[in-house]
């Protein structure tokens, strides 16, 4: 009896562990490393989906990954940028941080150009300016 | 006679007034204000986002160099960034802006450099003399020494045929450890910008 219980309780102790490891969420509030407050996050396309913002001339590249971790105590922040069209693609993007309160850690990055050959990925890395930014936003912008 | 010179007059008026009216509508300049920090690709020469994808660039890598990323507000001195291209780069401008960058993380106060050492020096002299008083004059002796020095370089390397031209930069910045002359940190911003006439 006693063992059936405890063969029980490891099976569900295995299958919970199981599924947080699969969501990826560490602790409350992040998921894949990425600060997300309040916002209900259970995949990695909501994830890219909540931190990505267009400005500008709307672009065809889009965001598959990101994955975020501390570097010291500042965020840094990977993403993997995704162009699936038969073209050569040119875009502008930069980062914003967010401090504690929601407003602008930093003054607003450079807009940075970025080539990206046909049916291809590339993966983006951005540190914050200081331990103030503890949230982003990935900006996107068509050259085009 | 008369006629004729009529018909001249007539013809000529309307194509004047057209030309002056056409000439006031072509050259009449338009002034507005832009994104300071957009791309600008007026031409491939060195830049304002050049500049600033270095300085943002160089600052992010360098706040996680482990002498900076410690937290124990590292003394840095502004030395010299070299320019080994064939154009005009006041990299005096880069090496500021840079400056900013890290003094606004608050991880790194800076010692004066030796292009404002004159100034510095002046300023404390003034406060010696009898001007000023004794007690409240800051005193010669006391200024902090950098414990580092930040040194770089920026290259280009142009191509040119009649229908393309392009430009590769390569920055790079350095920070040595003044006491024991060890290289503590550096990196590498590269550029590339081409300029086709199809």
């Amino acid at each position: 009896m006693k063992t059936s219980v405890l063969v029980a309780l490891l099976a569900a102790c295995a299958l919970a562990a199981g599924c947080a490891h699969k969501k990826g969420f560490e602790k409350e509030g992040f998921a894949y490393g990425c600060p997300i407050g309040d916002t209900k996050i259970s995949s990695m396309e909501d994830l890219t989906k909540a931190k990505t913002v267009y400005e500008g001339k709307r672009t065809t590249i889009v965001d598959t990954e990101m994955r975020c971790t501390m570097t010291g105590d500042l965020i840094k922040v990977d993403t993997t940028l995704n162009n699936d069209s038969s073209k050569v693609k040119r875009i502008n993007y930069k980062f914003r941080w967010i401090d504690r309160e929601g407003m602008r850690a930093a003054e607003e990055e450079v807009w940075k150009p970025l080539m990206m050959y046909e049916n291809s990925s590339q993966v983006i890395t951005a540190v914050a300016p200081s331990n103030k930014a503890v949230d982003f936003r990935l900006v996107l912008q068509s050259q085009e | 006679m008369i006629d004729l010179s009529l018909s001249r007059s007539m013809v000529l008026l309307p194509l004047l007034a057209a030309l002056v009216l056409a000439g006031g509508c072509a050259s009449k300049p338009k002034t507005q204000y832009g994104d300071a920090r957009s791309v600008e690709t007026v031409t491939n020469q060195f830049g304002s986002t050049d500049l600033q994808m270095i300085a943002e660039s160089m600052t992010r890598s360098m706040l996680q160099a482990p002498v900076i990323a410690s937290g124990n507000l590292p003394i840095v001195t502004v030395q010299e960034v070299k320019n080994k291209t064939s154009e005009y780069i006041d990299t005096r401008s880069i090496t500021d802006s840079i400056r900013v960058e890290v003094q606004k993380s608050g991880k790194v106060r800076f010692a004066v450099d030796a292009a404002a050492m004159q100034q510095q020096v002046e300023e404390l002299q003034r406060q010696q003399s009898d001007l000023y008083d004794k007690e409240q004059a800051a005193q010669t002796g006391k200024m902090a020494g950098a414990q580092y020095r930040l040194e770089g370089n920026i290259t280009s390397i142009v191509k040119q045929d009649k229908d393309i031209k392009d430009v590769f930069y390569k920055f790079n910045l350095q920070l040595w450890n003044i006491r024991n002359g060890l290289l503590e940190w550096s990196d590498e911003k590269e550029i590339r910008k081409t300029t086709s006439k199809s």
